[in-house]
């Protein structure tokens, strides 16, 4: 005799008590549009900065064609400015600061402390609907009327001789910077007050550790480049003239002014990216990480001391040799623990269980970049070698390896590894290790190039140069195809596997962490009771990962 | 505290204490960046200083230091209104509470209205250099123009402050006439005693940088 | 006024009182020191007035450490900004 021949027919037959994911909750329109959801509005930014990384993209395809031929034949000087202007604001403010911190940061945040939401949902959504209305009008700007000062605004050249809508563009970066603010004062008071029981400081991942050093640059950077915008705004528009020397006043103020924000920014770039290093490579090395609390601390070191070193920017645009002298030592200090977490990634993986799949190959190759990157950031923070080297490509070539090399690359390697978590969905692995290596080859093919033509003495910004330098510059756009392709690769096998691909389980990769313990896609309000936390970080026995 | 006043829970709160907490810190979060929004405009004054000492003596001598001087204590006691308003909502009293988050505000817009009246004065005196049409009064000192400039723009800056604190206090008063606010709503009023009372910080800087330090 | 509301109205009354004062002082120092370095005592003064608002209206002296370290950081970045411009300009 069975049980179900037993069942009162009148008793309806047990559902399974699976509750509906973030993503299938609700599918109306406005149930996007008006989401509190911190992983919900993580898409919508994921969404809208990819939207924007294409236009910059274009942009930039189109600075690397015109600089085929050495004459300028292809654009003019003024169109090739403008267009070098969008693709530098474009990349800074609407795609790299927001880039990882407000889709991934977003996205995880909560997840990975054991928190329903971040603490102001409400902020969060305003945060999203800022960046898009101030970064929608400025691309309109730039695009309609073109501004042409290139993405620093300099003084005199943006408050008295360029062309093009600057006031415009430049409301548009204030406006924009808000968004920033908020997203930084969200994550910084989630991180304070919103962590689980149990969930101590230094249980905390360390991806989370780097949001916290990024949101403390963001809050305390971004108003300074605000009131810099207000005052060149108000410069232009009613002739303040305290950035005028003709008046008496002093266009290397608005640099100081501008770089306190611009160089910590680069921060706001990078340390996120080193944050997704450490999940990154602890996952695929299946290790403990070497070192947490170095790592854990190195973030905040960085943040803090990335506020004392902006004048190496500045060594040869008139600030005095006892600032420069400053500004070169402490540039060389502020290098100090980028390096002590490099040596901890590798010792992770030193003897690790090394998988090389598509995210820890996007690891490594950032790993390689960032060491260049690095290192030539050194050269150009001893005044001397900088005096040769000052606005060459040398130095396009160095902060490209910084912010492309770093940045998108750890973007692409944790977009790639939190897929299945945000999607449900697994992506195509043969593809995604083909996409990861034309990167690396493309990327330096692109930029490495740049550094030896800044070596031998190419100015940046122009669009016309010497005929000797024309075969590194076909290099360089030949090699910017390549990177395209592995740009496009992604965009669209991962937009496939939304539909084709395979379900994902709750954790395909066997990683560690509390993001992975709830189901994929998480649940609306992310964890189904809330998660006690008695275990430390990356709590990787040195088993070999089951498969 | 009374059982009478609290807060209403939000879901991503396990509780009422984070809750507060968190509200708190944010505000001093934001607060934060407020400090170093117009710390720009200080360090912009200094380098002036430093430039032009001369120049600059001369803007802050025809400055109308006994209108800055007297919005000060309009500030001081406006924040003193402020604080009973805090004091009162933590002890349920709703109606006086109110009343003392408008008389905040009228005292705001009395600051305003002082405030008003210097520029009419700075007018009047041919002290508006971004005025192409209209003649300067220091035209044989050009530097003297920039710290000038300055003035208006840090004050200008700090009176948008002002009026949104002003918006803050009425929106809170509105909000309060009904009852049963401060059985769900008492931090707000906590969180926007904060803002009113860093406008008060603020001014106390701008104060001197501005008036008194360069006579 | 009920006892339990004056109780609470002390620290308020006294910060009053005290920022009144010290606006006073600046105020004399303002009018009879003109030019020289009266500037130096006005600016103390001033930082003064700024830490009794955070301490005693803001109430920073009753609030979690958190609070005092985000004020702390607020006025050391404030240094940062000033120290290192400055170093430019006094040395031109
Ligand atoms: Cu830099």
């Amino acid at each position: 005799m069975s049980d179900a021949a037993l069942r009162d027919p009148r008793i309806p037959a047990p559902v399974i008590d699976r509750p509906e994911d973030y993503l299938h909750v609700e599918q109306t329109l406005s149930s996007w549009f008006f989401t509190t959801d911190h992983k919900r509005i993580g898409i919508l930014y994921l969404v809208s900065i990819t939207g924007f990384f294409v236009i910059g993209a274009i942009a930039a395809g189109i600075v690397r064609l015109a600089l085929v031929v050495p004459d300028g034949s292809i654009l003019s000087n003024e169109v090739y400015n403008r267009m070098f202007t969008l693709h530098g604001v474009i990349m800074v403010w609407f795609f790299l600061v927001p880039s990882i911190p407000n889709t991934l940061g977003n996205f995880l945040l909560p997840l990975m402390i054991g928190a329903k939401d971040l603490a102001f949902p409400k902020i969060n959504l305003l945060s999203w609907y800022v960046f898009v209305t101030a970064s929608l009008f400025t691309l309109f700007v730039l695009l309609w009327g073109g501004v042409d000062t290139g993405w620093t605004f300099y003084t005199p050249l943006s408050t008295q001789y360029a062309n093009g809508y600057v006031i415009a563009a430049v409301l548009g970066i204030i406006v924009v910077g808000y968004s920033s603010i908020l997203t930084g004062l969200n994550f910084i008071v989630t991180v304070h007050k919103m962590r689980a029981p149990g969930m101590t400081w230094f249980r905390m991942p360390l991806f989370v550790w780097s949001l916290y050093a990024t949101s403390l640059i963001l809050v305390l950077a971004t108003p300074v480049l605000t009131i810099a915008l207000v005052l060149v705004f108000v410069d232009r528009a009613f002739g303040l003239g305290v950035f005028n020397p003709e008046q008496g006043g002093d266009p290397v103020l608005f640099q100081h002014l501008f770089w306190f924000y611009s160089h910590p920014v680069v921060y706001v770039m990078v340390l996120p990216g080193m944050g997704v290093m450490s999940e990154l490579v602890t996952a695929y090395a299946y290790k403990k990480i070497f070192g947490y609390k170095f790592i854990a601390f190195s973030s905040l070191a960085i943040a803090v001391i990335g506020f004392f070193v902006w004048g190496h920017h500045m060594f040869y645009n008139g600030i005095t040799q006892y600032s420069a002298l400053t500004f070169s030592l402490m540039s060389f200090i502020v290098a100090v623990p980028s390096a002590i977490k490099v040596y901890n990634w590798a010792a992770t993986i030193h003897k690790g269980q090394i998988r090389l799949d598509t995210p820890m190959l996007y690891a490594m190759g950032w790993i390689g970049l960032f060491v260049i990157g690095g290192v030539t950031g050194l050269m150009l923070a001893s005044t001397a070698l900088d005096g040769h080297v000052h606005d060459t490509y040398f130095v396009v070539a160095h902060f490209h390896y910084i912010m492309v090399g770093a940045t998108v690359v750890a973007f692409l390697g944790g977009i790639h590894y939190w897929w299945p978590k945000m999607t449900g969905r697994l992506y195509s692995e043969p593809w995604g290790r083909v996409s990861a290596l034309l990167m690396f080859i493309g990327f330096n093919m692109t930029f490495f190039p740049q550094y030896i033509l800044g070596y031998m003495g190419m100015p940046r910004r122009y669009a016309v140069y010497p005929e000797s330098y024309q075969v590194l510059n076909v290099l360089s756009s030949a090699g910017a195809t390549i990177l395209a392709a592995a740009y496009l690769f992604p965009m669209i096998y991962l937009v496939w596997s939304l539909w084709y691909g395979e379900k994902a389980g709750d954790n395909p990769w066997h990683a560690k962490g509390l993001e992975w313990t709830t189901t994929s896609p998480p649940p609306k309000h992310n964890f189904r009771k809330m998660p006690i936390v008695d275990f430390d970080p990356y709590d990787y026995s040195n088993e070999p990962p089951e498969e | 505290m009374s059982s009478t006043v609290g807060i209403e829970l939000e879901e991503q709160y396990h509780d009422v204490e984070q809750q507060r907490e968190a509200a708190k810190l944010g505000m001093w979060t934001f607060l934060l960046t407020e400090l170093l929004l117009f710390s720009g405009l200080f360090v912009t004054a200094l380098v002036l200083r430093v430039m032009h000492p001369d120049s600059v003596t001369a803007v802050a001598l025809h400055l109308k230091f006994w209108i800055g001087a007297t919005n000060t204590a309009i500030l001081i006691v406006s924040s003193f209104i402020m604080s009973v308003a805090i004091e009162l909502s933590r002890l349920g009293r709703q109606r006086p509470m109110a009343w003392c988050m408008l008389g905040t505000a009228a005292f705001g817009v009395l600051f305003l209205m002082l405030k008003g009246y210097e520029y009419y004065r700075d007018y009047v005196e041919h002290m508006t250099p971004f005025l192409s049409f209209r003649r300067y009064e220091l035209v044989g000192d050009p530097a003297s123009r920039l710290f000038t400039n300055l003035y208006f723009i840090t004050t200008g800056l700090h009176a948008v402050h002002l009026i949104i604190g002003i918006t803050l206090m009425l929106v809170m008063a509105w909000l309060a006439s009904r009852e049963g606010f401060l059985q769900k709503h008492q931090n707000r009023i906590e969180i926007t005693g904060l803002y009113w009372h860093f406008i008060d910080l603020i001014w106390m800087i701008v104060f001197p940088t501005l008036y008194l330090l360069n006579r | 006024m009920s006892p339990e509301l004056r109780q609470h109205l002390r620290t308020p009354v006294l910060t009053l009182f005290a920022l009144l004062a010290l606006l006073g002082v600046n105020v004399l120092l303002g009018i009879f020191f003109i030019g020289g370095h009266a500037w130096i005592a006005e600016g103390f003064v001033a930082a003064t007035m700024v830490a009794i608002v955070i301490m005693f209206a803001m109430e920073a002296v009753k609030d979690a450490p958190i609070t005092r370290l985000f004020a702390a950081i607020g006025f050391v970045w404030v240094l940062i900004l000033f120290g290192l411009t400055m170093v430019d300009y006094v040395t031109r």
